[in-house]
């Protein structure tokens, strides 16, 4: 996933909620192995996340089509029709997958999705070759092991297995693996909705881009359902000066008037707000939490809110930016030369939307606060490019929770790790949900990858996943996607 | 030396200064002493001159040592004992040129200081070769025609011709050329006074690093003389937080701590301190400026100072340095990627501190204005090295304004420029001055060189002087040096 999201600081928020002796705790679990047929599906998701590490399909010099093509390979095989597995896209490395597993028709079909490209990683920063599948002391190694090759390779292996089985689900599974979600010209998602929206529309979407189960210290700690995304922007803050010799300070300094700036930024507290996701959130999170914690979730979640309770709960940085859209400045440069008063004084201010606001509605924000005709407010898109005005589009409102999604999902959550709870989450970062969103299908984060608050490496160094945590996660999802597609 | 804002002094000083009674039209040579050829052109200055502007003395691939000698052929072809000039130095590219004119020791000797190192230059930023001399619209061109090999020129011709004319002065004349004034391993002044103080030792120096003559528009202003000078220090600013990811801001953000600080320090003023030479400099200025300014020019010299016009000339850009050290934020750098929470966020402050003050003070009161202990102060020496601590040495305080230099150039300035005011000046700059002046020996900074405020190119591109300056500069220094040695 594009690298946005605080897993880190999401689970460290939830570890000071959490009463680690309460009762239900998970153990660390135990890929749940129980007949030969979960045996082999763990063969054969292995065998497929190998050969998808070991395929490059970085932006700078790998292939996204040759890992689509290898995967549509596996499905012909398997026996799916050549008219339902279609590898499309508009550049010759930059193909996707889509494959359909026929149902009743009884639904409106669901679609799977996942990323195929990875981000870079280069072989002399990293203790193993990136691009080979290593498994060492619990853990699988290799770019993509974890963002996401991992779940690609759960959810085609899931595909295959019920296809071996001949199981007929009560709706179409569409699988889409795509191209560009960490960046580059070709949003597999997007291409696709544009130009082939036949071959994935459904009723809804479950993305298995982020790791649900966020653990401390091997023990699972709760399953996060991503249910809404907050909308990421950067904004270029610049100050311009005539500069001058040092000796000779004015008043008008572009670094001085910056960090003033910056301060008024620093001070501002965006409005409090809600929506059914992080409303539920803290309803379910109450029940984690203690005494004063418990209280005051349940007195955010109310209408209208208590502002003390609300005051209080800012204090946890993970907790305010659930309530609030949230601006901090992330970079600052200026000036040339230790001698010379500066002529440019920048920064970058990233922020996180709140569903329901435009980047450009909290750019004219950010204006108003800094309250200095001298500082220019621009947009920085995520390629780089800087621009005078964002975009006026509102970020989606967050789907209902379908019951459909919803409840099988607890019982195989409660299934897989006795005593978890589901709990609704807005995703702080951005992922390809943006886009099916966008198009008005409700999309989910689901995935049964265990993380710890303490080991995320996606796009770092050593990047992996716990061997324990790939299998049980495998199981999962294969016993998940049969149960909202068995009635 | 280094670059100073004349245009930014000039720029202020016409707000305020009343034109003089009559602009001041070039004087003929008309006193007791003239030089031969006036201010006319001269072969021999001239070809000493292009001789020196043609050998690259950058410190990259320069070599000092080969202009030493040229010079040093010159006087021994002239005609001085060999004893009497002799090239030294620690490097083989570093070599120093010391000559001595023998006088009637009637006094104790007069040094006269220049430095024949330039800054880099390259060809493909200047219009015209950098290191060839080129006269082209009534200019010299070449790196160092200002600084300072025009000056070295006048210095060496002005000594050569009054050993032709058999001229004893009634005490020696030593003149010291040097290497890395502007900077390099060994500079020269320094390297003297610490192995050769016997060669150099004298009552005075003189050094021509600094035009006097301050043009607008082509009209002399007034003449400017370089008693004193403020220390030049640079601080670093540091502040380290632990990061994180941008999508929860938490209250702790190096960019707000840092910012926080320099807000302070921006708003913070150091106290208010005279000294023998801005004392004169404001009594003398205020014969030259609009009436409310002369008044607090006057009312601030008193003591105790006028409070209100404190405020007033403290307000003024231009004056506001003559009374207090300055220190003003140059550079600014903090975060690694805009979508995570700074780890660092660092600053350059540019401090010029007043005579009697030592950077570490400096450093102390910094601390204490930034009032923050997770802002780190540290030093930053002028080779780029960061210390815990800096240096205690004070700088030095201002030399008396000895008679027997101030006499004569108030009358010689008289008579090249009538009615040009002679103001005592506070340099916020460092040159060869401050290793002489450490040493004991007052050094006073002046040349006849006239420069308009808005065309000081030292260290820039085209560096250039008038053709018209130069020669009578070379007639100002013939004249004074005379009437300086005859008594």
């Amino acid at each position: 996933m594009t690298i946005t999201r605080a897993l880190a600081t999401s689970a460290a928020a939830l570890c000071g909620a959490l009463s680690l002796q309460a009762s239900g705790i998970a153990s660390p679990a135990a890929a749940p192995v129980t007949s030969a047929a979960d045996e082999a599906a763990n063969v054969l998701a292995y065998d497929i996340f190998g050969q998808l590490i070991e395929i490059n399909t970085t932006e700078s010099v790998g292939n996204v089509t040759t890992a689509a093509e290898a995967a549509a390979k596996r499905f012909r095989d398997a026996g799916f029709p050549a008219a339902d597995v279609v590898v499309a896209g508009p550049n010759d490395r930059k193909k996707n997958l889509v494959v359909r597993l026929h149902g009743t028709g009884k639904r409106k079909p669901v679609l799977l999705i996942g990323h195929l490209d990875v981000v870079e990683a280069r072989r002399e920063d990293w203790s193993s070759d990136p691009f080979r599948l290593v498994e060492k002391d619990g853990y699988f190694y290799g770019r993509g092991s974890s963002d996401m090759k991992d779940g690609d390779a759960i959810m085609a292996a899931a595909l295959l297995r019920m296809k071996q089985e001949g199981y007929r689900p009560s709706r179409d599974i569409i699988l889409a693996l795509t191209a560009d979600e960490e960046g580059g010209c070709c949003n597999g998602p997007k291409w696709l909705l544009e130009n082939r929206r036949d071959l994935i529309d459904a009723e809804f979407v479950l993305n298995h881009d982020g790791n649900s189960v966020m653990s401390e210290h091997g023990v699972p700690q709760v399953f996060e359902l991503g249910a809404t995304e907050k909308v990421y922007a950067d904004y270029q803050l610049s100050v311009s000066n005539r500069g001058g010799h040092s000796s000779l300070p004015r008043p008008d300094n572009a670094i001085d008037q910056l960090a003033e700036g910056l301060l008024r930024i620093g001070r501002h507290q965006f409005p409090f707000e809600m929506n059914n996701v992080t409303r539920a959130y803290f309803e379910r999170m109450a029940a984690f939490s203690r005494g004063d914690t418990t209280a005051d979730m349940h007195a955010v979640a109310k209408t209208p809110p208590d502002p003390q309770a609300m005051e209080r709960l800012s204090r946890n940085a993970y907790y305010a930016a659930v309530m609030r859209t949230t601006c901090v400045a992330t970079r600052i440069a200026g000036g040339h030369a230790n001698n010379a008063l500066p002529q440019r004084a920048q920064a970058v201010v990233n922020c996180r939307i709140l569903p329901g606001h435009s980047q450009e509605e909290i750019r004219a924000e950010l204006i108003r606060l800094l309250d200095d005709p001298q500082i220019t407010v621009r947009y920085i898109a995520d390629n780089g490019v800087v621009s005078d005005t964002a975009s006026d589009r509102r970020g989606f409102p967050p789907p209902p929770l379908v019951p459909e999604v919803g409840k099988p999902l607890e019982a195989a959550v409660a299934a897989t790790w006795p005593g978890l709870k589901v709990i609704p989450v807005m995703i702080a970062g951005a992922s390809d949900a943006i886009h099916f969103s966008a198009a008005g299908m409700p999309t989910y984060g689901v995935s049964g990858i265990a993380i710890d608050r303490d080991d995320i490496r996606m796009h770092g160094r050593d990047e992996r996943v716990g061997v324990a945590s790939f299998y049980t996660g495998n199981q999962f999802f294969y016993r998940y996607l049969k149960s909202i597609t068995a009635h | 030396m280094t670059a100073r804002p004349w245009a930014t002094i000039i720029a202020g000083l016409l707000l305020a200064l009343t034109p003089p009674a009559a602009p001041a039209a070039p004087a003929a040579a008309s006193g007791t002493i003239a030089s031969a050829a006036g201010t006319q052109p001269d072969a021999l200055l001239y070809a000493i001159f292009k001789q020196l502007v043609e050998i690259n003395t950058a410190d990259s691939v320069g070599n000092v040592t080969t202009a030493a000698e040229a010079m040093a052929q010159r006087f021994r072809e002239a005609g001085f004992a060999a004893a009497d000039v002799v090239v030294t130095g620690p490097d083989d590219r570093k070599k120093n040129l010391v000559v001595r004119l023998r006088g009637r020791g009637k006094h104790r000797p007069v040094l006269l200081m220049g430095h024949l190192d330039v800054v880099e230059a390259r060809r493909e930023d200047w219009s015209t070769d950098p290191f060839k001399l080129i006269e082209k619209d009534g200019y010299f061109y070449g790196r160092g025609t200002l600084d300072m090999k025009g000056p070295d020129a006048i210095m060496v011709a002005t000594l050569i011709e009054l050993k032709r004319e058999g001229f004893q002065p009634a005490r020696d004349v030593i003149l010291a050329l040097t290497a890395d004034e502007e900077g390099g391993c060994c500079n020269g002044v320094s390297w003297l006074l610490g192995n050769h103080r016997e060669l150099i030792d004298a009552q005075f120096a003189l050094s021509q690093d600094d035009y006097s003559v301050m043009l607008e528009q082509g009209r002399p202003m007034f003449f400017k003389l370089d008693a004193s000078e403020k220390v030049y220090a640079d601080y670093q600013l540091m502040v380290t937080s632990r990061g994180g990811h941008s999508s929860e801001p938490g209250p702790d953000n190096a960019i707000y701590t840092l910012t926080r600080g320099l807000n302070r320090l921006a708003a913070y003023e150091f106290p208010f301190e005279l000294n023998n030479v801005t004392r004169e400099y404001f009594q003398r200025m205020a014969g030259l400026v609009g009436s409310q300014r002369a008044a607090d020019m006057r009312a601030v010299v008193r003591s105790p100072p006028d409070p209100r016009a404190l405020a007033r000339l403290s307000a003024d850009v231009v004056e506001h340095p003559v009374m207090r050290t300055t220190c003003v934020a140059t550079r600014l750098e903090a975060g690694h990627a805009n979508n995570a929470l700074p780890q660092r966020a660092q600053a350059v402050v540019n401090c010029r501190i007043l005579p009697g003050h030592s950077p570490r003070e400096i450093q102390q009161a910094l601390t204490s204005v930034l009032a923050d202990a997770a802002i780190t102060v540290r030093y930053i020496s002028s080779g780029g090295q960061v210390l815990e601590q800096a240096p205690e040495q004070r700088g030095f305080a201002p030399p008396p304004l000895l008679p027997e230099v101030i006499a004569p150039l108030e009358q010689l300035v008289a008579e090249m420029w009538p009615n040009l005011q002679v103001i005592p000046y506070m340099s916020a700059g460092a040159s060869d001055a401050v290793y002489t002046s450490a040493a004991g020996i007052p050094t006073y900074t002046f040349a006849g060189l006239a420069v308009d405020a808005d065309d000081d190119r030292e260290h820039g591109r085209d560096e250039r002087l008038g053709v018209e300056s130069f020669y009578r500069g070379r007639e100002f220094f013939y004249r004074f040096l005379k009437s300086l040695t005859v008594h």
